[in-house]
């Protein structure tokens, strides 16, 4: 009992301690909806989910147009349309050597992949050339996609200056160093 | 005299300046917010997705509603189908007008001999056509419309609104409405039956009205001149206009597809004795039904008879894959692509050329003589494409009969019939008029954007060199110094965009002459010094 009692204590000392140190990052960003944000936090460890992410083929897009994944996800991409796809990238980030093709399939199959390199990965579809989309895939588990007002916010962001990036298809990266305490604001304005 | 110079120059020129007629479709590319190269390698030329598009009526093959970005304006509730026949059959029609406009400008260079045909020119002081060693010329201007008004009806308009840069000369393409699958109606297998009724190019093995050459196919242009040379004791009453590009008037079933297994054509047409449609064929006393007010100024055929085409082909996809090898396209290992196929096909023409002579009766009284002359082009073709690589070729065999005239006494009249000439009654069977040829051509895609050609045409006629011969009988097929006119043609495109092309051609061009020496044996003309007239031509085509 009296063991329990001891614990019950720590475990709330903990908590209350972890609440103090972890604040959430909120802001605007300039390019509006599909902006990817993320906070690099070289100290923790990305766990990535087990679940796999999906992108979809349908009407000849690719839905959503943008995702952002912790590195060391797996994406599942499907095939909803009657017509056969393909999708493959050229490069992840500046690094070519690491463009693939994940061939061709028909409705209803799907293709997985596993994403270990962190990096922007431009997914084409070699025989619809307007079909573009984007994986982000970010070292943290620390991101958010900005809603259609350019809004976003990453919850449980650890007290300190962090270094955090934004990116948005078309327009140059962008990182800079924000001190997180508690709530803190954000914005960004990205330039072509 | 000139007249005659001035036609071997004037074909020269149009034969080096007439470009293929070719379309894309841009409007669906707005419909379908996709690429042009969803349907075509090199436009116009389609792909096997291309091809599937147009076959299910300018739609997507399956799931079309899933791909449209802009949703069709209906013309009636789809409940009302319900309702029918209390109700009009709900249709629909494209959600944006579906246009699509083309232009294309080329520059021309001509070889040195070109000028060897000035010595044609007539007396000395005769200025002879200038055909000048560069030209910049424009080309067609064009606008087109394509769709589906959904029960699977389908529609495509097109027409030349200027060419060259003249704005009168244009003129309309195609304009049909296709009623595909109509079998259903009638049980029969999905795709066996198809109805299309208008104006249109004949169902042929290569289109030339969407050919990506610039330069079109010498034996699609091919039409039967028989041999009218005073020279000669063979000779021919025939001067038959048809060639396989025209466009026809008429309806057409079809059945299959083009993008695997069987495909069949039978056309019924007006006939076409001139070569082109005669819209002004009018008269005060027995008006057009359709009165003029619906387009109608006249007939557009002068006779009875309606011509009659027909085609059958199959596609043998080669795919090993099983699955990959009955989808619309092959499942290549970096994405779907054409497939591996062969087809094989056959193609039959029948109709009837007219030819109207004044002359008289058995008892001297004047009177019209007509001759309505049988004619058939028939011959076959194959394809063969893998990956990017593609070979196709056609032959073509041309027979027309020949109806001579002849005079009171049962003589023949020597033709071209004079105003000295005896007064023809009547008509003999002669030798018929006849010829063949073909084209065997190369499309090799290197790259995406990179289409390369190689092309050799052939077109054997014994009437179009002895006319030659009789240089003062003109004739448009480039003065053949043999009876065979070869032509190899080399070309590459780069597209720039995926509706911007810049094309290259180099046409090695039949061998021509213009000194013809009397062989003093058999007294007839013979040509000597024999050149070609090589050819270069450049183009940009934009759509949009």
């Amino acid at each position: 009992m009296k063991l329990k009692s001891i614990l019950f204590v720590i475990l709330v000392v903990l908590g209350s301690t972890q609440l103090c140190l972890a604040g959430t990052l909120s802001g605007k960003v300039s390019s509006a909806a599909g902006s990817v944000v993320w906070v690099e936090d070289p100290s923790s460890k990305v766990e990535a989910p087990a679940k796999p992410f999906v992108i979809d083929q349908k009407g000849l897009l690719f839905i959503p147009h943008v995702i952002a994944v912790p590195v060391g996800s797996t994406v599942d991409f499907l095939n909803s349309d009657s017509v056969a796809h393909n999708v493959y990238w050229t490069k992840i980030g500046d690094n070519k050597s690491l463009g693939h093709n994940l061939g061709t399939w028909p409705k209803g199959e799907k293709r997985s992949f596993k994403f270990d390199h962190p990096g922007v990965v431009p997914l084409l579809c070699n025989v619809h050339p307007e079909m573009s989309a984007y994986v982000v895939v970010v070292p943290t588990t620390l991101f958010a996609i900005t809603d259609s007002s350019g809004a976003y916010i990453i919850q449980n962001v650890p007290d300190g200056a962090h270094n955090v990036s934004v990116w948005h298809e078309g327009m140059k990266q962008q990182s800079k160093q924000v001190t997180v305490n508690g709530a803190t604001t954000a914005d960004f304005t990205l330039t072509k | 005299m000139r007249l005659k110079r001035g036609m071997f120059s004037f074909f020269l020129v149009l034969f080096l300046v007439y470009p293929a007629v070719t379309h894309a479709i841009p409007a669906f590319s707005r419909q379908y917010q996709t690429s042009c190269t969803t349907c075509h390698n090199d436009f116009p030329k389609l792909n096997d997705f291309g091809k599937a598009f147009k076959d299910a009526g300018f739609k997507f093959p399956a799931d079309d509603e899933t791909f449209l970005k802009v949703p069709p304006t209906m013309l009636g509730s789809p409940a009302q189908k319900d309702q029918f026949p209390h109700v009009i059959w709900p249709g629909s029609i494209p959600g944006i007008t579906p246009i699509g406009l083309r232009m294309n400008t080329y520059f021309q260079y001509s070889g040195q001999n070109r000028n060897n045909f000035n010595t044609l020119a007539g007396p000395p002081g005769t200025v002879a056509p200038f055909i000048p060693q560069t030209d910049f010329d424009a080309g067609f201007f064009s606008i087109f419309a394509a769709g589906n008004f959904g029960s699977d009806i389908a529609f495509w308009v097109d027409d030349d609104i200027s060419v060259s840069g003249d704005n009168s000369a244009g003129g309309l393409g195609d304009g049909y409405l296709k009623f595909v699958n109509i079998g259903r109606f009638f049980k029969l297998p999905n795709n066996a039956l198809h109805l299309r009724a208008g104006h249109f190019e004949l169902e042929l093995p290569f289109t030339q009205a969407r050919s990506i050459d610039i330069s079109p196919y010498d034996i699609y242009s091919q039409f039967n001149l028989g041999a009218q040379n005073p020279a000669f004791v063979k000779q021919q009453n025939v001067n038959n206009q048809f060639t396989m590009a025209d466009g026809a008037n008429g309806v057409e079933f079809s059945g299959g597809l083009h993008t695997g297994g069987y495909y069949w054509v039978v056309a019924l047409v007006d006939q076409n004795t001139s070569g082109v449609t005669q819209s002004a064929n009018t008269s005060v006393f027995i008006p057009s039904p359709t009165g003029g007010a619906n387009g109608g100024v006249g007939f557009a055929s002068d006779a009875n008879f309606k011509d009659m085409y027909a085609r059958f082909a199959y596609r043998f996809n080669l795919e090993q894959d099983r699955k990959s090898r009955h989808a619309i396209q092959a499942a290549g290992a970096t994405g779907p692509r054409d497939h591996t196929y062969l087809t094989l096909g056959s193609y039959y023409f029948y109709g009837r050329s007219v030819q109207r002579f004044s002359g008289t009766d058995l008892v001297g009284a004047p009177a019209v003589l007509t001759a309505r002359e049988p004619f058939y082009r028939v011959g076959g073709d194959f394809t063969f494409n893998y990956r990017t690589l593609q070979i196709y070729g056609l032959f073509m065999y041309g027979h027309d009969t020949n109806q001579l005239p002849v005079d009171i006494t049962g003589t023949l009249v020597p033709l071209p019939l004079t105003s000295t000439s005896p007064a023809p009654v009547g008509f003999v069977h002669g030798t018929p008029a006849a010829f063949n040829g073909g084209f065997i051509q190369a499309d090799y895609m290197p790259l995406p954007w990179i289409m390369t050609i190689m092309r050799w045409d052939a077109v054997n006629s014994g009437p179009d060199r002895i006319n030659g011969l009789g240089i003062n009988t003109a004739t448009p097929f480039v003065v053949p110094f043999r009876s065979t006119r070869n032509r190899f043609t080399p070309g590459v495109q780069f597209l720039i965009h995926a509706n911007i092309k810049a094309s290259f051609e180099y046409q090695f061009r039949p061998q021509q002459f213009v000194t013809v020496v009397t062989n003093p044996i058999t007294g007839l003309p013979v040509a000597v010094q024999q050149f070609r007239t090589n050819t270069a031509v450049a183009g940009l085509e934009w759509v949009f």
